[in-house]
């Protein structure tokens, strides 16, 4: 299989300057062209071990992130993306063009992927179980799932929990996890041997490294797995850890708010919300301690004693 | 007399006393009380008021609160407000 690593660094510029790379990520495939050096680095480094298809075959997303032109070109230089002919997004400086990468395909997914349910959420999976964790905004969901890969669990998602709508499974779409501000050096000092990303400043969204998936879930891209849990995260300062039932309605809700596209699927979104609750233990959980939660997460990947 | 508005399928999950429900018209998903989900079960066959459910549903409500019909009136008006009922 050819993959992202085993290209030269002149191969790998030749197919982004190109016709495009086609890099495989889960059940899709995402055609990328661009001719910016710091995306490049980037990809080179996250999307090693990521399939790469041959030219010419079936491509979910078309995606191009170019340098600016003109003037921009030396001045301020800015990177555009562009999806099938459409910019969605306003155009970044040149040196965040890999998180806006990682942006991008998200966005894609977010918008296009309706074969599923689409939760904003990371998902991962032990022993069979799998756990989603939703995620509104500094919750700390990303931090707890960077500590969780360095503990056994397999990555299906940090960023996008797709249910399939025919069965109900958990489609893997592992890609790197996104970091931001102190979990950087938090997880740093917590997983010495996670490899991240050369850390980006002054985005949106403060400071943003990623952290590369483990290669053995991304071996295991194609293989879904069954819900068990759904934890509601929330990491506060010198709280004592907490692992509390929430009502399997009230958390139908709560995912539903966190979802990309249920509005979308109308009546499809709500039986698939349903029949996930229904196979899940739905819970909150409030936390201080990386070590604490890792503990905790064991009990929940061993199942109802 | 109250019916439930045409085209209402009542696509509904119910959990340890309470109950989502997909409103087919407005394509809102609705957090409701069990009890609520009663009420609109009770309405699916035919229309009534709120005496006619508070004998229909004797059973399942508290049949001695002397509030009964205008506790179920107040209900009846909170679910026509989210357009899953209307008057007839």
């Amino acid at each position: 299989m050819l993959t992202v690593g085993s290209l030269s660094r002149a191969e790998l510029t030749a197919r982004l300057s190109g016709d495009g790379l086609v890099l495989r990520t889960g059940p899709f495939t995402n055609r990328i062209r661009s001719d910016v050096s710091p995306l490049i680095d980037g990809l080179a480094l996250m999307y090693a071990d990521y399939p790469v298809e041959p030219a010419g075959g079936f491509v979910d997303f078309h995606l191009e992130l170019q340098r600016s032109g003109g003037l921009r070109r030396w001045h301020r230089s800015q990177v555009h993306f562009t999806y099938d002919g459409t910019t969605p997004f306003q155009p970044l400086p040149l040196g965040q063009a890999y998180p806006m990468l990682e942006w991008t395909m998200n966005w894609c997914v977010s918008h296009r992927a309706h074969g599923y349910l689409i939760i904003h959420a990371a998902v991962l999976e032990k022993h069979g179980r799998a756990i989603i964790l939703p995620a509104p905004p500094g919750s700390g969901k990303s931090t707890l799932t960077a500590a969780l890969l360095g503990h056994g669990w397999r990555l299906l998602s940090d960023e996008l929990t797709l249910v399939h709508l025919g069965d109900g499974v958990l489609v893997p779409l592992p890609r790197p996890v996104s970091l931001k501000n102190a979990s950087i050096d938090i997880i740093r000092a917590f997983r010495p041997d996670a490899v991240l990303s050369r850390p980006v400043e002054e985005t949106t969204k403060g400071t943003i490294a990623h952290l590369k998936a483990p290669q053995d879930s991304i071996a295991r891209a194609l293989e879904p797995a069954k819900p068990a849990c759904i934890v509601f995260p929330r990491w506060e300062a010198g709280a004592a850890i907490a692992l509390d039932p929430l009502p399997k309605a009230r958390a139908f809700m709560q995912v539903a708010d966190n979802c990309f596209n249920y509005q979308v699927l109308g009546a499809r979104g709500f039986t698939a919300l349903g029949a996930l609750i229904d196979a899940s233990d739905t819970y909150t959980f409030r936390y201080s301690s990386l070590p604490d939660a890792m503990a905790l997460f064991e009990r929940l990947a061993q199942g109802p004693a | 007399m109250w019916r439930l508005t045409p085209g209402q399928a009542l696509a509904c999950r119910e959990w340890d006393g309470e109950a989502v429900l997909y409103n087919d018209l407005s394509g809102s998903t609705h957090l409701l009380d069990g009890a609520a989900l009663d009420l609109l079960l009770a309405l699916r066959d035919e229309p009534a008021d709120a005496v006619m459910l508070a004998a229909r549903l004797a059973e399942r409500f508290d049949a001695g609160d002397d509030n009964l019909v205008s506790l179920i009136d107040e209900m009846l008006v909170a679910l026509a407000g989210l357009d899953l009922i209307e008057p007839c």
